[in-house]
C-alpha cells in the first residue's frame, strides 16, 4: 500500500478486504471480531492483527436469507451473508461476544455456516455491578485460555501492558483528530472521519496509529476543508459502515461534526487504565467506560438523573463541539437503539438542542425520504 | 414583484403566482417527465396571471419532486413551506396534517415557523395511495369513496395495516356481503388512527389544518376528526398550500435582501428548461 | 345450527379449567395490594431466579409481559400498540413492551387503572424487576418505563455462556456463583427498600415447592411422547403461566398434580388431544396469542402439536452440582434452565455450535412429522433461529417445516388466510418425508 494519510484511508475504506488479504500475503495473522466489547489488547499481544467483522449496506443480501428471518438486524443478515458468500476467508479465527441478542445469535450462526478454526464466544453481563467485573475477568481469563491452547502460546503478562500502551496511544491520536472538528468551520467531514474510522478498523493498531499521525499533520495543514454551514451536528446511533448517510447530510448545509456511534468514538474513546493485573483495567475499560445502550445503567432518584448518567457524556460531545442539532439514527430492528429513542430525544429536547429521528434499512438506497427530512430539519434549526 | 411556488409532489404539481395577493393558481398531474410537466402547468400558471416568466422575482420550488425544477431559484422541503403556507392562511393553526399521494406527516408550527414534524416510514399504509389501492380493487372513484363511508350504519374492523393485506381483507369482507359503506368506514377509521398516532408523537396541538389531497376526502376528514375529538380547518383548495408557502417564503427572502440592501440569490433558471416554454 | 354448537376439535385437559382461577388470583392479588398499597414488582419473566425472594418478602409481582398476552387475547392490545407510537417508541419493539407502555401511558394519563383494561389491570409499581435473560427488551423496556414511573429498577443478572465452552463444568461454576452473589445483592436492594428482612424459612419453603411444581411440569411433558399425544400445545400455554409465575404456590402444584394424572389417565386409554392424529408437530416459538383458534382450524386436519416453545419448557431433573445454600440453589435451576439443552447435545455429540439441539432431540423423542414456524414481526429473540431450526430437522432427519407469519401482539401482520392455503401442500410434504424417513431406516 503506498497511499498515506487521508488518501490512504480512502484507498482502505474503498477496499478493506484488498489490505487484508495484502497482510496476510505478508504472513500476518488475522483475527475476526465483532462489536466493539472483545479485548483487542490480548489480541494483538498473540500477534493477531484484529479486524472488525463489519456488513455491507451496498450489497444485497442473498444467502443469508436461507439462515435466517428479514426481521433481524440487517446489518448482521449482511455480516453472515459475506461469511456464507467467502468474503470471510481471511480470519484464521473469530471472537464473538454477547452484546447484544442478536449478536449472539449471529455469533453462533456465522461460526456454524463459516466454520473458523478457532472461535471464542466472550459473554459480556448487560450490568455492571461489582461483581459484574470480577464475572467479565473471568470471561476474559477464559479467553486468554482458549488463545493459549489454540496458539500453543503463553500470554505474557508484561507484553499485555505493553499492549495497552500502545491501544491507548492510538485512541489518544484518535482524540486528537477528533478535536480538529471543534472549530468552524470544522479542518475534517464527517465522512471523511468515518473513512478514517472504519480504515482503523480494518488494519493492524501500528499501521492505523502511523496513518494517523499523517492525517492529522494533513488535515491541520490543509486548504480545502469543509466549508462552513448552517448545521453543525451530533450524530447518534446504531453503527453506520458506509459513509452514505453522512454523505447525504453534509450534501445539505449541515457538517456533521461530531458522533457517538460504535464505528466512530464509541470504539475509540477510552483508555484502558493500567493495573497490576491488566485484566482488571481491562474489564473495566470494556464494561463500564465503553458506552452502548447494550448496557443498562442503574437507576438513580429521577428520570431526569438517569438521562444524565445515561446520556450526560453526550451532552458532553455536544457542548464541546458545539452542535446545534443532533441526529439520531438507527437501522431498524435494532431493539437495544430503540427502545433509547424517547429517552434521549427528551433529554436533549431539556437541553434545547433540537433532534431528529430517522430509522433506515441499512442501505445506500432509498435515502431520498430521510433527505427530505433532514433537509427540513436544517431548515429548521437555522 | 411577482413571486411562485411550485410543489411537485408523487401525484400532482401545483403552482401559485402570486405579488400581494395570489394572481392565478393550476394544479396538474406530475408524471414520469416532472421537468416538462413543471414547466407546462408553468406555463399555464403564467398565462392565467398574463404575466412573463422573466416577470416573476422569485421561484421557489418544493415537494417531493423539487430538485428536478432547473428554472427555480431556490429549493426549500414541503414541510417548512406547508408550514408557512398553512399559518398565512390559518394563523391559528398550531398543527398541520398532510396527507399526500405516497408519504403522511404532521408538522407542528409556532409564528409561522416550523417547531417539530415527523413522517410515516415508506410504507404506503396511512397515505392517499392506501384509498387508491382499495378504491381500484372496489371499482369505486375515489371522491365516491368519503361520501359513501359516511353513510355506514355500523363500520367494520379493518385488522391488516399493510396494503396489500388490505386489499385482501376488503375483498373477502365484500364477498361475505358486508355493507360497502361499513367498509369503507373502518378503511377510514385505519387510516386515520394510523397518521393520528403517527403524529401525535409531536402532541398536537389546536388548531389543527389538514392539508393534501386526502384533505378532500369528507370520510376521511370526519375519520380524522373522530380521532382527534375535534373539528379540522381546511383550506379551500388545500393542496396548493405547500404552493402558497413556498411563494410567501420567496417573497420574505426577496424582501429581507432588499431590506438589508443585499443581493438577491438567485437559481440558474437554466436556459434548457427555458426552452420547454416554446 | 346454532342448536348444535360446532365441537372444536382440540379435546382440551379438563384440569386445565383449573389454572383459569390460579391466573385470575395472580391478578386478583395485584390489583388488590396496590389497592392496600402494599409493595408491588412489575416483573420480567426470570425463570424463577427473583420470584421467590420478593415474594418472601411479601411483593407482590405483576407480570407485564403475561399481561400482553392478556391484552392480545381480548383484543385491547392494538389500542395500547398505537398509544406507544405516538409516545415516539419505533414499531419493532416488542409487542409486549408496546402493549405495556400504551397501558402506563393511559394510566398516567388517567390517574388511576385506565378504563376498559383487562383483568383488573396492572397496579402501580414499587419497584421494577428486569432481568438480562433471553432477550434485551427484557432490561431495556423497564428502563424506557422510567419516564412514567419513578421507581427503582433492579436487573437480574443471566449469563450467556458459549455454546462451544470446553470446560462447561468451569463454566457453569463461575456463572452459578456469580448470579448467587447478584442474588444476594437484590435481597439487599429488596431489605433496603421495604425496609424489613428476609425471612429464609419462608423463601426455603416456597423453593421446595417450585422443585416440586417444576418436576411435576417436566414429567407432565414426558408424557406427550405419547402416541397419540394427550396434551395439544393450546393446552401447554395456559398450563405454564403458574410454572413461571406461581412455582411457589401449593394450589399450583395440586393442579399440576391432578393435571399429571389426566394426562397419565389419556395415555393409558390410547386418547388423543385431537380426534383423529395425522401428523406430529413441533410449535416454534411463540403463539399468536390474538388467534388461538387457528389451532382448532389445524387439528380438523389431523395436526397434533405435540411439544412447543422451547424457552418455556421445564428443564429435566437436575444434573448441575453446586452447593447447598439457598442462593446458589435458585441461581443452579434458572441456569440449568437456559443451559439443559446445549448441556445434554453436547454429551449427546450433537455440534457444539448448532442451536437446534433441544428441537433434535425434541424431533426424535416425540417422533415429530414436521415444524411450524412463527416468525414475529416484535421479536427478534424468538425469532432468530427458527430458519436455523428448519433447516437442520430438514438437512438431518428429513423433517419438513413451514412458516406463518405474524406477531404476539399485533394481529394486523397475522397471516393466517397464506398458511390455511399452503396446509394441504405442507401435508403432501409430510406424507413424502414419512417414506423418505422410513427408507433412511428411522422408525416413524
Amino acid at each position: 500500500m503506498s497511499s498515506k494519510g487521508l488518501a490512504k484511508a480512502e484507498d482502505i475504506y474503498a477496499n478493506r478486504a484488498g489490505r487484508v488479504r495484502e497482510l496476510k500475503a505478508e504472513g500476518k495473522k488475522i483475527m475476526g471480531y465483532v462489536c466493539a466489547y472483545p479485548p483487542l489488547e490480548m489480541v494483538t499481544a498473540m500477534d493477531y492483527a484484529p479486524i472488525r467483522v463489519i456488513g455491507s449496506m451496498d450489497q444485497p443480501i442473498t444467502k443469508a436469507d436461507t439462515q435466517v428471518a428479514s426481521i433481524i438486524c440487517p446489518m448482521l443478515r449482511s455480516m453472515l451473508d459475506l461469511g456464507m458468500k467467502g468474503k470471510a476467508d481471511f480470519f484464521e479465527g473469530f471472537i464473538g461476544a454477547h452484546t447484544c441478542d442478536c449478536t449472539e445469535k449471529f455469533c453462533h450462526l456465522y461460526q456454524y455456516n463459516v466454520q473458523f478454526p478457532y472461535y471464542h464466544f466472550l459473554d459480556v453481563p448487560h450490568i455492571a455491578h461489582k461483581a459484574s467485573f470480577g464475572f467479565m475477568k473471568a470471561g476474559f481469563q477464559l479467553f486468554q485460555k482458549t488463545l493459549e491452547a489454540h496458539t500453543g502460546r503463553k500470554l505474557d503478562p508484561d507484553r499485555l501492558k505493553e499492549e495497552v500502551k500502545k491501544h491507548n496511544a492510538q485512541r489518544a491520536l484518535v482524540r486528537e483528530l477528533y478535536a480538529l472538528r471543534k472549530q468552524d468551520p470544522p479542518l475534517l467531514s464527517g465522512s471523511e472521519n468515518l473513512q478514517i474510522m472504519l480504515s482503523l478498523l480494518s488494519i493492524p493498531i501500528e499501521e492505523g496509529s502511523g496513518m494517523l499521525k499523517d492525517i492529522i499533520a494533513e488535515v491541520k495543514a490543509r486548504k480545502d476543508g469543509p466549508k462552513k454551514k448552517a448545521a453543525r451536528l451530533l450524530l447518534w446511533g446504531s453503527p453506520l459502515t458506509e459513509t452514505s448517510i453522512i454523505d447525504m447530510i453534509e450534501s445539505l448545509n449541515a457538517n456533521v461534526v461530531m458522533d457517538d456511534i460504535c464505528t466512530g468514538t464509541r470504539h475509540f474513546w477510552h483508555d484502558v487504565e493500567m493495573t497490576s493485573d491488566p485484566l482488571d483495567g481491562l474489564a473495566k475499560r470494556y464494561l463500564d467506560d465503553l458506552k452502548c445502550p447494550r448496557t443498562f445503567r442503574e437507576t438513580t432518584s429521577s428520570f431526569e438523573e438517569d438521562q444524565e448518567v445515561r446520556f450526560g457524556y453526550i451532552k458532553d460531545y455536544a457542548k464541546e463541539w458545539n452542535v446545534n442539532g443532533v441526529i439520531l439514527q438507527s437501522m431498524k430492528y435494532c431493539d437495544t437503539h430503540g427502545y433509547e429513542v424517547p429517552a434521549i430525544k427528551a433529554y436533549f429536547d431539556r437541553l434545547g438542542i433540537p433532534s431528529l429521528y430517522l430509522e433506515h434499512e441499512y442501505t445506500m438506497v432509498a435515502l431520498a425520504p430521510l433527505k427530505t427530512r433532514v433537509e427540513a430539519f436544517i431548515e429548521m434549526i437555522s | 414583484m411577482y413571486f411562485a411556488g411550485i410543489d411537485i409532489g408523487s401525484t400532482m404539481t401545483k403552482i401559485v403566482i402570486m405579488d400581494d395577493e395570489i394572481n392565478a393558481q393550476v394544479i396538474g398531474p406530475t408524471g414520469a417527465e416532472h421537468r416538462h410537466l413543471a414547466n407546462k402547468v408553468m406555463e399555464e400558471a403564467l398565462s392565467k396571471a398574463g404575466i412573463a416568466f422573466d416577470e416573476l422575482t422569485y421561484v421557489v420550488a418544493t415537494g417531493y419532486g423539487r430538485i428536478n425544477v432547473p428554472f427555480a431559484d431556490k429549493q426549500i422541503t414541503e414541510i417548512t413551506c406547508h408550514a408557512k403556507g398553512v399559518s398565512s392562511i390559518f394563523p391559528s393553526a398550531r398543527t398541520v396534517i398532510d396527507i399526500g399521494g405516497q408519504d403522511a406527516k404532521g408538522i407542528k408550527i409556532a409564528g409561522g415557523k416550523v417547531v417539530n414534524f415527523v413522517m410515516n416510514d415508506k410504507c404506503a399504509a396511512g397515505t392517499g395511495r392506501f384509498l387508491e389501492v382499495i378504491a381500484d380493487a372496489l371499482g369505486l372513484k375515489l371522491k365516491e369513496m368519503g361520501e359513501l363511508s359516511l353513510h355506514s350504519k355500523e363500520k367494520v374492523r379493518i385488522s391488516s395495516t399493510c396494503t396489500i393485506f388490505a386489499e385482501q381483507e376488503v375483498v373477502s369482507k365484500i364477498a361475505d356481503g358486508v355493507p360497502i359503506e361499513d367498509i369503507l368506514a373502518g378503511l377510514h377509521e385505519a387510516i386515520a388512527s394510523r397518521v393520528f398516532h403517527m403524529a401525535e408523537k409531536m402532541k398536537i396541538e389546536k388548531d389543527v389544518a389538514m392539508t393534501g389531497g386526502v384533505a378532500k376526502n369528507v370520510g376521511m376528514v370526519k375519520a380524522l376528526e373522530d380521532q382527534l375529538g375535534f373539528p379540522v380547518l381546511i383550506a379551500r383548495e388545500p393542496l396548493l398550500t405547500g404552493a402558497i408557502g413556498a411563494a410567501i417564503l420567496g417573497k420574505e427572502l426577496v424582501i429581507k435582501a432588499l431590506e438589508k440592501g443585499e443581493a438577491i440569490e438567485k437559481g440558474a433558471r437554466l436556459l434548457e428548461a427555458a426552452s420547454f416554454f416554446k | 345450527m346454532a342448536e348444535e354448537k360446532k365441537k372444536r376439535a382440540i379435546t382440551r385437559l379438563e384440569s386445565s379449567a383449573l389454572v383459569r382461577p390460579l391466573v385470575n388470583k395472580m391478578y386478583m392479588e395485584g390489583t388488590l395490594a396496590g389497592m392496600e398499597e402494599r409493595p408491588v414488582a412489575w416483573s420480567m419473566v426470570n425463570w424463577w431466579e427473583g420470584d421467590i425472594i420478593m415474594r418472601a418478602m411479601g411483593v407482590t409481582p405483576v407480570y407485564p409481559e403475561n399481561y400482553g398476552t392478556v391484552c392480545a387475547a381480548l383484543g385491547i392490545a392494538q389500542k395500547y400498540m398505537g398509544v406507544s407510537v405516538a409516545e415516539g417508541f419505533p414499531t419493532h419493539l416488542c409487542g409486549y413492551a408496546q402493549n405495556t407502555i400504551g397501558y402506563t401511558t393511559e394510566m398516567k394519563r388517567e390517574g388511576k387503572v385506565p378504563e376498559g383494561a383487562p383483568m383488573g389491570g396492572m397496579a402501580q409499581p414499587t419497584f421494577m424487576l428486569s432481568s438480562e435473560g433471553y432477550c434485551d427488551a427484557r432490561f431495556k423496556w423497564f428502563q424506557s418505563l422510567r419516564q412514567f414511573w419513578n421507581v427503582p429498577v433492579w436487573t437480574l443478572p443471566f449469563p450467556h455462556p458459549a455454546y462451544t465452552d470446553t470446560s462447561l463444568q468451569d463454566v457453569h461454576k463461575v456463572n452459578v456463583e456469580y448470579m448467587a452473589v447478584e442474588l444476594q445483592g437484590f435481597i439487599a436492594f429488596l431489605e433496603n427498600l421495604l425496609k424489613k428482612k428476609l425471612d429464609r424459612d419462608k423463601l426455603e419453603t416456597m423453593l421446595d415447592n417450585q422443585e416440586k411444581v417444576l418436576k411435576v411440569w417436566w414429567e407432565i411433558n414426558e408424557l406427550r411422547k405419547a402416541k397419540p399425544c394427550p396434551m395439544h400445545a393450546r393446552d401447554f400455554w395456559t398450563m405454564m403461566v403458574p410454572c413461571y409465575y406461581l412455582a411457589y404456590d401449593p394450589e399450583t402444584l395440586t393442579v399440576y398434580q391432578q393435571v399429571y394424572n389426566e394426562v397419565k389417565a389419556r395415555v393409558d386409554n390410547g386418547i388423543g388431544a385431537i380426534p383423529d392424529e395425522k401428523y406430529r408437530l413441533i410449535f416454534a416459538e411463540l403463539p399468536p396469542w390474538h388467534s388461538l383458534g387457528f389451532f382448532d382450524k389445524l387439528a380438523e386436519r389431523g395436526w397434533n402439536f405435540a411439544t412447543e416453545s422451547i424457552g418455556y419448557h421445564p428443564p429435566p431433573p437436575m444434573e448441575l452440582n453446586g452447593g447447598s445454600d439457598l442462593l446458589y440453589r435458585i441461581a443452579r435451576w434458572t441456569y440449568w434452565q437456559y443451559i439443559n439443552t446445549r448441556y445434554r447435545a453436547a454429551k449427546m455429540g450433537y455440534p457444539a455450535v448448532g442451536a437446534a439441539q433441544p428441537f433434535y432431540n425434541w424431533a426424535v423423542e416425540y417422533k415429530i412429522d414436521g415444524i411450524l414456524t412463527h416468525p414475529l414481526v416484535t421479536c427478534r429473540t424468538a425469532t432468530f433461529w427458527l430458519t436455523h431450526w428448519m433447516n437442520v430437522l430438514r438437512d438431518k432427519l428429513d423433517i419438513p417445516g413451514m412458516s406463518i407469519q405474524g406477531d404476539i401482539v399485533d394481529l394486523t401482520v397475522f397471516d393466517a388466510a397464506t398458511a390455511l392455503n399452503q396446509a394441504p401442500a405442507f401435508e403432501e410434504s409430510m406424507d413424502h418425508f414419512r417414506k423418505v424417513r422410513k427408507s433412511k431406516g428411522l422408525d416413524w
